[in-house]
Order: C-alpha cells, then structure tokens, then sequence
C-alpha cells in the first residue's frame, strides 16, 4: 500500500513523528520519504505548529558569552570558502554537457524565439537575465532565463520537486529588502516558458534572488503561503 | 509565533544558505534563548544544554539539518530540531540521570505537577497567547493520557517506556496517545 497517499494515514504518522513515537522501521521509512513527499512534510509541518507552543512559550535562557564564542569559533573563516562551495556545488553537480546545453538553450532558445533582441551589447550572448536555484537541501533545483525586455520566462527544471494533485508551483521574484513578488505559476514540465506580468526588466531588474513556492492550484496569492521549494540567486548577464 | 517572526527566521535561514555571517548571527541573538530553554527543559542541565544549542546552530550553518523543502523554516520548526538534538543527548546519558524518578516515600514525580520553581507545560501554555489554544485543549485531555504525551513529546520515550514509567499496559498507552492526538487536532481546530 502507498501509505503516503492516503491523507488519515499520513496525518496520524505525522502526528507520531512529531510527538516522537514513531520509531524503528517506521520512522526510518518515513524519514526517507520526507523529503521526498509533500503531502508528508505539509503535514508534519501542521504537527510542528500545532505542538510547538510546548517549546516556543518557554520562558526564553540568557545564552552564556561563551555559546556564541564557541559557534563562531566553530563556523569561523567558512563563510566565503562556503559560498564558493555553494556554487561550485551547484555547477559541479550538473554534468558540463547538460549544463551548456542549458544555458545554450535558456539564453538561444529566447532570442529565437523573441528576436530581435534589445541592444549589441558586444557579448557573445544577448541581453538577458539568469536565475540559477536550488532546492533546499544544496541541490541545483531550477534554472530561469529571460531576455533582458522579453515578456516571457524560461524554465528548466533540474530537480524535480513532488507537487501535490490540486497545487502548483508559483515563482516569486526576491528584492534586496527580502520583499517578495508574484510572478506568476510555473507550468508543468522539465522545459518550459510562462509568460511574465510585466516586461523582465520591470520585474527582474530589483531581484536578488528567485524563488519558487507549491501553492494551491488556480491561486494568485500576493506573499508565499508555504516555504520554498527552490531558491537562488538572479542577475543580468551582460555588460 | 507570529508570522512576522516566522518570516524572519526564514529569510535568515535564506541568507544563512548564502554564508552570511552576519545573519547567522541575528539569528543566534534572536533565537538561542528560546532553543536554550527548550534544550534546558529537556536536559535539566544548562551545560549540556548550551552544548546540544551549540551543535544545532553549527548543524545549521553547515546546512546539514534535515529538512523537506516544503517544511516552514520557523522558530518552531528550530524548537523541534533542538528538542529532538537534546532528546537524543538525554537518551544516551539517560541510564546515569534519570529525569523521572519515584523517591524514598514511594512518591511519584511527574512532569505535570507544578511548582513554584519550575512551571508546568500547561501553565506556560496558558500564559501566553500562543499558546492558549493548545493549553485549553490539551487541558481537555484525561490526566494520564495528557501525561503520556508530554513524556513522549518531552522526553522522548516511547510507547513501551511510558508504559513501564506508568506501569500501564502497552496498548493503553498507545491507544492514549493515538486518541490525544486526535482529540488534540479537532479540539484546536474547533477553536481556530
């Protein structure tokens, strides 16, 4: 039986995994199902928020200096040695074949299709913007290109997330003040082009960062109603 | 909680992602307080409970905490992960300190029972507002099937352990703890 499937089931686990009974076996299939399965971790997230105040309501400990002094000696001297990782991380994970084709494809394909491109800038690519994300767990997750006045997005997913019957995913464009921006649903399919609300330079010039949520189905919400599912960083590709 | 705090926690955790230092550290000043008392509740030992704070937060810096993409990166989901980190520190020194004991008299000591030194769980429940709900209905709850819960929720023992500590049956305990949860769910909701 699919267990994960079945809604009652999966509450009633999740219930247990949060509380913490559920152990042996059982808990290891369901650790390894987590990540993997929405619907999982959409309910063990209402656990988390319905038991929490157990823990969140106690009355705050003043941490000694030395607790801080101690993770900063712990963390020290990692912070930009980490953020090479990240992206070596992301690139290194994507063999180089797929990874020129899909820039080859998310930079060309566009110009294509929407030529003639704004401006010579000189480079060898035209004018455009690029988002690389990841899925929350390190792991490249998505790739978004746009011509830098093209009003459409395209889209290639890396690491395919689950997306519960009745969701979608929704992409979210990330000012340098964290401020969040509905771009619009992502259709379904490792390849493919949405249209934009507005011209990319509108709404890509003030990213930081792209993200992306599962929200419900038909929706147009103004803020990211769940966590994301991928997140990165976005810039414009030419002089 | 509110949503404001959860957002904050995580857009940190976003920045964290990116190696930022200095998020990492707001995110300390904002939160290891409350991760302290969390682990100090489950520990009853401040030492040890700096030291599970202190590997959740390297845990989080290296990025190396479990999570679904599609789990909220909030304080409370933080409380858990340093719950279940200082669980686990309790398990493995649980056979020298026991945190429940009978003493000399006989005389049982329980979670639930308040004291002028150290709150109940429901009393720091239904101090707060976020937490009135849950108080409300956990207090609800049966006394011994409440206890089950807060044992496993705090102390994470299982089934069998509660039932030896209990000295009830094995399939009463988790029939208690099946039917709190339950109760739990659809008495919180009723009250959303």
């Amino acid at each position: 039986m699919n267990w994960y499937r079945h809604r009652d089931t999966v509450d009633q686990l999740a219930a247990s995994y949060l509380l913490g009974t559920l152990r042996g076996p059982a808990r290891r299939r369901f650790d390894a199902m987590l990540p993997k399965k929405t619907l999982l971790a959409l309910a063990v997230d209402d656990w988390t928020q319905r038991l929490a105040p157990l823990l969140t309501t106690l009355s705050p400990v003043q941490p000694s200096p030395a607790l801080w002094t101690a993770i900063a000696q712990r963390t020290a001297g990692k912070g930009h040695e980490k953020a090479e990782s990240i992206w070596k991380r992301i690139f290194s994970a994507i063999p180089a074949g797929a990874l020129a084709t899909g820039l080859l494809l998310g930079v060309m394909a566009p110009m294509l299709w929407d030529r003639p491109w704004a401006e010579d800038t000189g480079a060898q690519l035209p004018a455009s913007y690029v988002g690389v994300l990841g899925t929350a767990d390190g792991k490249p997750g998505l790739m978004v290109s746009s011509l830098r006045h093209g009003t459409w997005a395209d889209i290639k997913q890396l690491n395919p997330v689950a997306v519960p019957p009745g969701m979608q995913l929704y992409l979210w464009r990330i000012d340098a003040e964290g401020k969040t921006k509905a771009l619009g649903p992502l259709p379904t399919g490792k390849w493919v082009r949405m249209p934009l609300p507005e011209p990319a330079e509108a709404l890509f010039s003030q990213a930081v960062e792209l993200a992306v949520t599962v929200e419900n189905l038909g929706d147009t919400p103004l803020a990211p109603r769940l966590p994301f599912v991928y997140r990165g960083l976005c810039g414009k590709l030419w002089k | 909680m509110s949503a404001t705090a959860a957002d904050t926690v995580e857009h940190l955790m976003g920045r964290i992602a990116l190696r930022d230092h200095r998020a990492f550290k707001l995110l300390f000043d904002q939160t290891a307080g409350r991760l302290l008392a969390v682990a100090s509740r489950v520990l009853q030992d401040r030492a040890h409970a700096e030291d599970v704070v202190q590997e959740v937060f390297v845990k989080l810096w290296n990025q190396s905490v479990q999570r679904s993409p599609a789990q909220t990166c909030s304080l409370a989901w933080m409380c858990v992960v340093t719950r279940n980190m200082a669980i686990d520190h309790l398990r493995k020194k649980r056979p020298e300190t026991p945190l429940q004991w009978v003493d000399a008299d006989g005389e049982e000591h329980e979670h639930d029972v308040p004291d002028s030194e150290h709150p109940s769980p429901m009393e720091h429940l239904l101090a707060h507002e976020d937490g009135v709900r849950l108080g409300n209905c956990l207090g609800r709850l049966e006394t011994e099937p409440r206890q089950a819960v807060l044992f496993a929720f705090y102390e994470g023992l299982s089934h069998m352990e509660i039932a030896q500590r209990m000295c009830k049956p094995l399939g009463t305990v988790k029939a208690w703890t099946r039917r709190s949860l339950l109760r739990l769910k659809g008495c919180m909701e009723a009250f959303a």
